[in-house]
């Protein structure tokens, strides 16, 4: 464990009842957790992890399962509603979503003074009308002494908005604010006593890229420079540094969100091209130059005609530079003079076979035009290979040097070597960099790109060729003619530019046939390599099945053998597990002066470090969090040596944006500081009243503050008194002021709604909340009143789908008062459209058309306008006014299809791939009377993808529509040309 | 007379009550005529409308209440059309909206005497329209329908369509690659790949 560490976990701890952890990104929060859970006693109750993402779960199940014997557990939907009692119950740690706590709450199936205390992950999406809000004020409204301990490693993200780290505690009723940034002097301290060697690498990017790159920016800068004209955002924050993070996209959504419908089409299009623009500085410095291309071209291809930045100056250069880093295309003899000195001056190895290419290419192709292939590699690869170089020499130095010292206990020679890379996309190629070498990678992914062309051409030949060929010139050649002028000339330039294109790739494709016998030999045995060696690294499957295979792998060189035990002890479903870490094994035949090197991406969030102990780590894809991780395993590992490189593209955004991510989380630690030392937090700060009581809490409270300053005083200071003071209060002053409520309301929510902040605003209200499955309807307010909620962005969505029509009918069906709740969202303007958006006449995708259309054929559909979740909260309540209490039974029943024997009492939405159904469901063909009988029949997407049609007929229920599905699934992509 | 017999088939009938609304100006679509007719507007057979301010309805919260209560019940349509001309909206719509709701009227809202004419124009308009626009048959183009499929996914994004489009060739491909595959398209990460894997692996009922 880390030093400071164990401070944190301290000071954490003084307060009984909990606190609010802010530390810097990769400061080890996982470790940090799974330390506090050793602390844990299973005498005190439960302790309950809520909000934590898939990879922090993994993390701290693996780091808690080495060093304790109470494992966390997970509850999930797919428990019985039993056996999630009895683990409730059971006093040991489990992960659980806010959805499944919730339910099991408000159902009464948890025993609240069962629990110990709630941990919750990644505080900084919480807010007052939160799930996990609502969770901790019903758990601290009926056990005091409850702890609630929440962390969060953005803090970035906890000082957006006004006081979010004020209003984040009140809502956990949470006194205590920790904050512990990198600079913090036991952090620093920890992390600097024995600090990794690092070598810092700049490398000088290619001159194509050093244009894209400038071009790029210009097109950002014009484009904010646009944003500031329409005096909409604050001018401050619209900088090209902010613009080169993802947070900037929020940032101008939430200054422009409450008058997004006052905003002419063209400022709305410069926010997307602003996020466009960030992708491509991005993978600039990510992507080979043939994927760089690939991606332009798609981004092309799906980009509207109204992006304002495909048509300024710059972007064209962007294409343009994209385009030469890959071939180069020009007319004749003189051209290709030019092309050849071009090519030499960027990059004489390549010369030869270039040429060659270019040969190949120009023979098929018209003979006075020339095709020629440039394939630039990143200049990062041939770095990363003189690293890797370097490093075996030097290995090999020492250990004919005889100095095969054993550093305490530790065997430098083999030390493994890991390069961290942003994405898994990047881990395989640099693999396959360093097996078969860059230049053939890049060969690859030009013929990947030409084929992916030429097969999409395929279809009937001569007619097909000419529509497109005219075509394929709009789409990529686009801005040539505004810009040259010469159109006709250029537009038979582009158009043979296709064409050699086409004819390189059927060059490639012909090739190809005639290879297949010797390729396919070749391809199934690298296969297999390649599949043998990807080993499973992911530490929760080794540790089932085998007691101690870590210090194995760890002391031994990792062999063959060994990566096929270890793939045998693995199950095999593990998609992911498989995905997390590629392990290369240099061929003897290939390059044996490499070293074996693993992969990793940043992107899949593991903790790599401690699984894998590397001694040399080559960051190839700078991130800040990462970097603190390595810190982190140094201080951990103080003896063992450990080399750091760091590859950066010299003055480049990617240097740009690590030190600016740096900048600006000090920054937010800064301003986080401030806040604190200006909180008036502890005071009016008390334990939530039972909810029956808290209507009258809401009326009372202006009044409190004003009248009875001294009662809330003590109230503060019995602040940990189970008895509290201010609750007594209130009971006695509801019973002297206001008539006791006859009844308590009740309100019957279908399950899925626990997403939204709703069932929450109505339990505040005090409602009483019953969440069951409902087949129909959200809410159902009264055995009259069924409720359909519907955000404004649902309501578009589900009018296009169909659903909503769908959802209404059977509400009229089976209720008198069937309601459509139209919600908007208190922070976003009150209105559908701005006055100058709506058209001159009557036309069919407005969504006044739909509604009236709606009404027209549901004449009994009640519509119900929310300005936001609390004016929701208010008219529910009062439509309740003089109606019945909905019963729930029967509203379980409502619309379940009884001809199917299908009794659901159970979560219906847990049972169910979702995303799946909504997907099947959107397929032509697909109707709402035959997807059920689709499922019954076919297990997922990926077997109906090859059911014969047949089948498909016969699942159906028709051939008309099998073969309309049948047909849309195997119909092929048209091309991008 | 019979001319108007004829003529009030195609237009809007309005209510003398409604001389001088400015939202006259803005139905521009259909025609309308005044009339003697106890609704503000008779927008069809079965379909008919008040107009009101929320500024009016503060000044005079007891009008609704009155003038519905006038209506006939032959109107299977009967709309409130509530413009919403007040900044401070939650309380008189809560009003209203308890109104409307209790007394068989359908509530809508406009933010504009455009809008609000417009609602009158398209109901009049679709009287007879089936309701396939919002029934969500679309016979719409390939590329259309393959987005909306594959839109339907979380952040899948269009440029994410055209690259696995141009990537596999066809969606049966699509739905059928490997993590491997997948992960290889630019700009398809980690999570996208896991999510894009997991709805088409993944089996559509989940063992209990």
């Amino acid at each position: 464990m880390v030093q400071f560490h164990e401070h944190i976990i301290g000071d954490l701890l003084e307060d009984p009842s909990g606190g609010l952890v802010i530390l810097s990104a990769g400061l080890g929060l996982p470790k940090l957790i799974s330390s506090l859970l050793l602390l844990h006693d299973p005498s005190q109750g439960s302790v309950l992890i809520l909000n934590a993402s898939p990879s922090q779960k993994n993390s701290i199940e693996i780091t808690s399962q080495i060093s304790s014997s109470s494992a966390a557990a997970s509850i999930t939907a797919d428990l019985a509603v039993n056996h999630r009692l009895s683990l409730y119950t059971s006093g040991g740690i489990f992960f659980i979503t806010a959805r499944i706590l919730i339910v099991d709450l408000l159902a009464q199936r948890l025993p609240i003074t069962s629990v110990a205390g709630i941990i919750l992950l990644n505080a900084h999406s919480i807010s007052d009308t939160s799930t996990e809000a609502f969770i901790v004020r019903i758990l601290r409204s009926s056990n005091r002494s409850l702890y609630v301990r929440a962390f969060s490693d953005r803090p970035h993200a906890m000082v957006s908005g006004f006081a979010k780290a004020e209003r984040t505690l009140k809502c956990l009723f949470l006194r205590k604010l920790h904050l512990w940034p990198r600079f913090q002097v036991y952090v620093s301290q920890d992390l600097e006593r024995d600090p990794p060697q690092v070598i810092d690498i700049r490398v000088p990017m290619s001159p194509h890229m050093i244009r894209i790159q400038k071009a790029v920016i210009e097109v950002m800068d014009a484009c904010l420079k646009e944003m500031r004209k329409s005096n909409k955002v604050d001018v401050e924050d619209l900088t090209v540094e902010n613009g080169l993070f993802k947070s900037f996209d929020e940032i101008v959504r939430r200054q422009l969100d409450p008058i997004w419908h006052t905003l002419g089409k063209r400022t709305k299009q410069l926010v997307s091209d602003l996020k466009t623009l960030r992708k491509l500085l991005d993978y600039l410095a990510r992507y080979d130059a043939v994927t760089y291309l690939k991606y332009l071209d798609s981004v092309r291809a799906s980009e509207s005609f109204r992006s304002v930045w495909i048509f300024a100056e710059s972007s064209y250069k962007v294409f343009e530079y994209a385009k030469k880093r890959v071939y180069h295309f020009g007319l004749s003899n003189i051209e290709k003079s030019v092309g050849l000195s071009k090519t030499a001056s960027i990059r004489k190895r390549k010369l030869d076979e270039s040429n060659k290419g270019g040969d190949d290419s120009s023979a098929s192709a018209n003979s006075s035009l020339v095709l020629e292939e440039i394939l630039e590699e990143p200049p990062k690869w041939k770095v990363l290979r003189e690293i890797l170089v370097e490093i075996q020499e030097e290995r090999q130095k020492q250990a004919m040097a005889g100095e095969e010292l054993i550093v305490e206990g530790e065997d430098n020679q083999n030390g493994n070597i890991l390069v961290a890379c942003k994405d898994e996309c990047s881990c395989m190629q640099l693999q396959d960099c360093i097996t078969k070498g860059q230049r053939k990678v890049m060969r690859e992914e030009w013929e990947k790109y030409l084929t992916s062309k030429v097969e999409l051409q395929a279809l009937p030949k001569s007619k097909q060729k000419k529509t497109k060929a005219p075509k394929g010139f709009g789409i990529l050649d686009g801005i040539t003619p505004s810009v040259s002028g010469q159109k006709s000339e250029v537009t038979s330039i582009g158009k043979q530019e296709n064409d050699a294109l086409l004819a390189a790739a059927y060059e490639i494709s012909k090739q190809a046939k005639k290879d297949t016998v010797v390729k396919e030999v070749v391809t199934s045995e690298g296969r297999g390599k390649g599949r043998r060696n990807e080993t499973k690294k992911k530490k929760s499957n080794i540790g089932k099945t085998n007691p101690q295979p870590e210090t194995s792998i760890q002391s031994e060189t990792p062999s063959k053998h060994e990566d096929e035990i270890i793939d045998h002890n693995a199950p095999e479903s593990e998609h992911l597990g498989k995905r997390v870490l590629r392990k290369h094994d240099p061929g003897p035949e290939n390059t044996s002066q490499l070293p074996s090197v693993y992969f990793h991406a940043l992107e899949s969030d593991q903790s790599i470090l401690d699984i894998l102990q590397p001694s040399v780590i080559i960051v190839y894809h700078p991130d800040m969090a990462f970097v603190r991780e390595i810190e982190i395993y140094k201080s951990e590992n103080p003896s063992k040596k450990v080399k750091v490189y760091f590859l950066f593209y010299e003055d480049s955004t990617e240097v740009q944006k690590f030190e600016a991510s740096i900048r600006r989380e000090n920054g937010a630690f800064e301003s986080l500081i401030r806040q604190k030392s200006l909180m008036t937090i502890s005071v009016g700060q008390s334990y939530p009243v039972p909810a029956h009581l808290a209507p009258f809490v809401m009326l009372d409270i202006h009044r409190l503050t004003l009248n009875c300053l001294d009662e809330q005083f003590l109230g503060e200071s019995s602040f940990l008194d189970p008895q509290s003071v201010t609750a007594q209060n209130l009971i006695t002053r509801k019973a002297g002021g206001k008539k006791v409520a006859e009844k308590e309301m009740q309100v019957i929510v279908d399950m899925r709604e626990f997403m939204s902040s709703l069932p929450n605003m109505l339990h505040q209200k005090g409602m009483r909340i019953i969440p069951v499955t409902l087949e129909i309807g959200d809410y159902i307010l009264s055995p009259l009143i069924c409720v359909e909620r519907k955000s404004i962005q649902d309501l578009f969505g589900s009018f296009s789908s169909g659903r909503l029509y769908h959802q209404v009918e059977m509400m009229s069906r089976y209720y008198r008062i069937p309601v459509l709740l139209i919600e908007f969202s208190q922070d976003k303007s009150f209105s559908f459209q701005s006055a100058n958006e709506i058209s001159d006449d009557v036309t069919p995708h407005n969504i006044i058309s739909k509604l009236s259309l709606l009404v027209l054929h549901f004449p009994r559909l009640r519509i119900v306008w929310s300005r936001s979740l609390h004016a929701t909260a208010e008219i529910f309540a009062t439509l309740k006014a003089n109606q019945d209490e909905p019963d729930e039974a029967k509203a379980i029943r409502v619309g379940v299809p009884s001809e199917d024997g299908i009794i659901e009492n159970d979560v219906r939405a847990e049972n169910y791939n979702t995303s799946a159904v909504e997907f099947l469901r959107r397929l032509p063909g697909v109707t709402d009377s035959n997807y059920r009988s689709i499922m019954d029949g076919c297990k997922s997407l990926a077997e109906l993808a090859l059911l014969p049609i047949e089948k498909l007929a016969e699942l159906m229920g028709g051939q008309k529509a099998a073969k309309t599905l049948r047909e849309f699934l195997d119909a092929k992509y048209p091309t991008l040309l | 007379t019979s001319a108007a017999g004829t003529g009030s088939r195609n237009s809007i009938l309005v209510s003398h009550r409604q001389k001088g609304n400015p939202l006259l100006k803005h139905i521009r679509n259909v025609r309308w005529a005044f009339a003697d007719v106890i609704c503000d507007y008779v927008l069809g057979q079965n379909a008919c409308a008040l107009y009101l301010s929320l500024r009016y309805h503060l000044l005079h919260p007891d009008y609704l209440y009155f003038r519905i209560r006038e209506l006939q019940k032959n109107f299977k349509l009967r709309v409130v059309l509530c413009h919403v001309d007040v900044e401070d909206v939650v309380k008189p719509l809560l009003e209203v909206t308890k109104t409307a709701l209790l007394h068989d009227c359908t509530l809508l809202c406009g933010w504009s005497l455009e809008e609000c004419g417009r609602y009158l124009e398209t109901i009049k308009v679709y009287e007879n329209k089936p309701a396939d626009l919002i029934q969500g048959q679309m016979d719409m183009d390939y590329l259309s329908r393959l987005n909306h499929a594959l839109t339907a996914l979380r952040h899948v994004n269009k440029t994410d369509v055209v690259t696995l489009g141009s990537t596999f060739g066809s969606l049966s491909h699509i739905m059928d690659a490997s993590m491997e595959d997948l992960a290889r398209c630019p700009g398809i990460g980690e999570r996208k790949v896991k999510r894009l894997y997991d709805t088409f692996h993944e089996p559509f009922k989940r063992a209990v």
